[in-house]
């Protein structure tokens, strides 16, 4: 094969050499020799081949690229960490403050691996959302949403598994509590708590089993999940979402459900909660009344008038941009963006160690999880030891409850098949992004109501600011939302007013507050 | 020979024998692979009973103003509880009752934290899910299901020293 420099083979696309206008000699000639010998050129050519549809809710591609990105991250600096970190019980605890006090940026590393987990965490959470929002589960790209449900698991229990090896004592009674909840799966559980912890007990064996977990067995898995959701993104292409006619907004899905299932019934429980109506048993006729109204929702004018695209057929003709060079570039500000909020964090806020676990002393006041499983903590939390008479046990109930949802969200796009189904289903996800804010927020701050609500109605505001990209300029639905958005605004300023002059019209909105958030 | 047709019994029956074999040999990989995960043996036995304290110790504790904390007793965390009735006789110096004393398993029946007694509150309380039980070791409120696994407490004299030791011990 010659290596002579040939500007018009036809095969190649020689992006880099031909956009660059006239490249130093040297370079083109070693691009020329690499190219050859790997076929760089089929990779490049397939990264401009591929094209970005561009929307007005194409930031939302951006999620999944940040997320490898932290990944990229999280696989560096725990490779970094584990030349220092010994995992034995009586040397984690001690091998963690010495890579935070003795080893030269230690401290920057380790918080920038658990900042960056957490942040990892909250971004494939709004990917699955705004995923979900842009119904790009669609045919054929089934599992691509399946493998991607299964990755955030994944990371889940990466962020679960890794909590556990700094060997303190937050971390020891969260892993007892999250081994023990492997109990209730049914006939198998007493013995797959055994196997998960290596023993009746958390001892060192659970470190050793997490250990192994965290560095070697999980991140082998998440790799080829990663590999295989990947390749069925660049198989199908970018999913374009589905654009309804104008005057439907109210029927197109996701976005005004969440925004009427966040905001409304935040604010009513505040205004309920008075009238000794518990939070249950109103998110409970919340949804069911959502439900009902869906079932009757507006039809569409005419059958005519919905899109032909049912099948989830991308739109060939939008407007689009090269996914090289155009979108990786501003995938790469994202990046940039990113790496700066990790380091500004873990400068800042150097994450921190605790006291050394200690199997024989109780459990300390004000333990809590990380912030992703602080919605189920709160939830087994307010359960009480039996529900439904005597016959089952609250937490059983609590873990069965969200194994079910685990497995709708994972079968979503086998559920969604028509209009109704695609309703109840909305139906289902608003209350469900509430119910995870509102117990968040709750388990954030249990004793503090106005920090808790104010960071719940942030969190929902944010959540109203994802719709908007999925309702047109002057839709009806869009002009609802902005004056949901303002008056959300002005609720969130009010109890921060409250919070920090302590005004007098405040002061029976905190009453409210306590009574509904206060312990029963 | 060539033209021979191959009857399918006898392919059906070398591949369920092939299917058979691979089965066996996942079976052989998956099952060492199951017994190695499972926890080895204890190499500490749990024993059956052991002194929690001796009794002119706890005095001291009480008279100072503290409290028993738990204790390892056979691998998991063991609470020696005595009612503020015991504890106002044991300071004065007189003579417990029966059942001034509890002991109980520290594990929550919920969730398997560690429980912490509170004299202030005179209830056994656990920290991880706000789970509360009375010094009967009974479930008062929150999520715990159960009680929690009672021991029994037993005051004896230390056959060298005399001294009278706290004993619990697993019924």
């Amino acid at each position: 094969m010659s290596r002579e420099l040939d500007q018009t083979d036809p095969q190649s696309g020689k992006p880099a050499a031909e956009s660059g206008g006239r490249p130093s000699a040297i370079s083109f000639r070693l691009w020329s020799y690499l190219a050859d010998r790997v076929g760089l050129d089929a990779v490049i050519a397939l990264g401009v081949k591929k094209r970005v549809p561009i929307h007005s809710s194409t930031l939302f591609y951006f999620l999944g690229g940040m997320a490898l990105f932290l990944f990229v991250l999280q696989v560096v600096t725990g490779a970094l960490l584990s030349l220092y970190y010994k995992p034995s019980p009586d040397q984690a605890f001690e091998s963690v403050q010495a890579i935070m006090t003795e080893v030269k940026f230690g401290w920057l590393i380790r918080s920038v691996h658990s900042w960056g987990a957490n942040l990892i965490i909250g971004v494939l959470f709004l990917h699955v959302l705004t995923t979900y929002m842009m119904r790009a589960y669609r045919r054929p790209r089934e599992f691509t949403w399946i493998t991607g449900i299964l990755l955030l698991g994944l990371f889940m229990a990466l962020g679960f598994s890794g909590y556990l090896l700094p060997w303190n004592e937050l971390s020891f009674f969260a892993t007892n509590v999250g081994t023990k909840l492997v109990e209730t799966v049914p006939v198998v559980g007493y013995h797959l708590r055994l196997i998960a912890r290596g023993g009746e007990n958390v001892t060192g064996d659970t470190l050793s089993r997490f250990y192994a977990l965290h560095v070697a067995i999980f991140p082998l898995v998440a790799l080829a999940l990663m590999g295989f959701h990947l390749y069925l993104v660049q198989k199908h292409g970018m999913s374009t979402p589905e654009r309804l006619p104008r005057g439907l907004g109210w029927y197109s899905g996701l976005p005004v459900l969440a925004a009427l299932g966040g905001v409304v019934p935040f604010c009513l429980a505040n205004g309920l909660a008075v009238l000794g109506v518990s939070l249950w048993k109103l998110l409970l006729v919340a949804s069911a009344l959502l439900l009902v109204w869906l079932y009757r929702g507006q039809r569409p004018k005419s059958a005519a008038s919905r899109p032909a695209t049912r099948a989830g057929a991308p739109k060939e003709d939008g407007p689009s941009m090269p996914f090289l060079p155009d979108f990786l570039l501003r995938d790469a500000v994202g990046w940039y963006l990113a790496l700066g909020i990790l380091a500004a964090l873990a400068a800042l806020f150097p994450w921190g160690l605790g006291e050394k676990a200690n199997p024989f002393s109780p459990a300390p006041e004000g333990i809590q999880p990380e912030w992703y499983f602080l919605f189920m903590f709160q939830f087994l939390k307010q359960l009480p030891g039996h529900v439904f008479g005597e016959w089952l046990e609250g937490e059983t109930a609590g873990v069965f409850f969200f194994g079910f949802v685990g497995l709708v969200v994972l079968l979503v796009p086998f559920l969604d098949w028509g209009d109704r189904s695609r309703r109840l289903l909305n139906g289902l996800a608003a209350p469900a992004v509430v119910f995870f804010i509102v117990m968040t927020a709750w388990g954030w701050f249990p004793d503090d109501p106005h920090l808790s609500v104010i960071l719940g109605t942030s969190l929902l505001l944010g959540m109203l600011l994802l719709a908007v990209p999925f309702l047109e300029r002057g839709q009806t639905a869009r002009v609802g939302l902005w004056i949901l958005f303002a008056l959300g605004v002005l609720f969130l300023l009010g109890v921060i007013a409250d919070l920090r002059w302590g005004l007098g019209v405040g002061h029976s909105l905190t009453e409210r507050l306590v009574l509904w958030l206060g312990p029963r | 020979m060539i033209g021979t047709p191959v009857s399918v019994g006898r392919r059906n029956w070398l591949f369920a024998v092939l299917g058979g074999w691979i089965a066996v040999t996942i079976g052989i990989i998956a099952f060492p692979v199951v017994l190695f995960l499972w926890p080895r043996k204890v190499t500490r036995s749990g024993e059956l009973a052991m002194v929690a304290d001796r009794l002119d110790q706890l005095r001291a504790k009480l008279l100072k103003g503290e409290w028993p904390a738990p204790f390892d007793f056979g691998g998991k965390p063991c609470l020696l509880v005595i009612t503020p009735d015991g504890a106002e006789r044991l300071r004065q110096g007189k003579a417990l009752e029966p059942n001034d004393l509890r002991a109980f398993n520290a594990i929550c029946t919920h969730t398997d934290c560690t429980v912490e007694f509170r004299p202030q509150q005179g209830d056994i309380f656990c920290n991880c899910h706000n789970g509360r039980y009375n010094l009967d070791g009974k479930n008062v409120s929150g999520p715990p299901p159960r009680p929690l696994e009672l021991y029994k407490v037993s005051l004896r004299a230390n056959p060298t020293t005399g001294q009278e030791e706290i004993v619990v011990s697993r019924t």
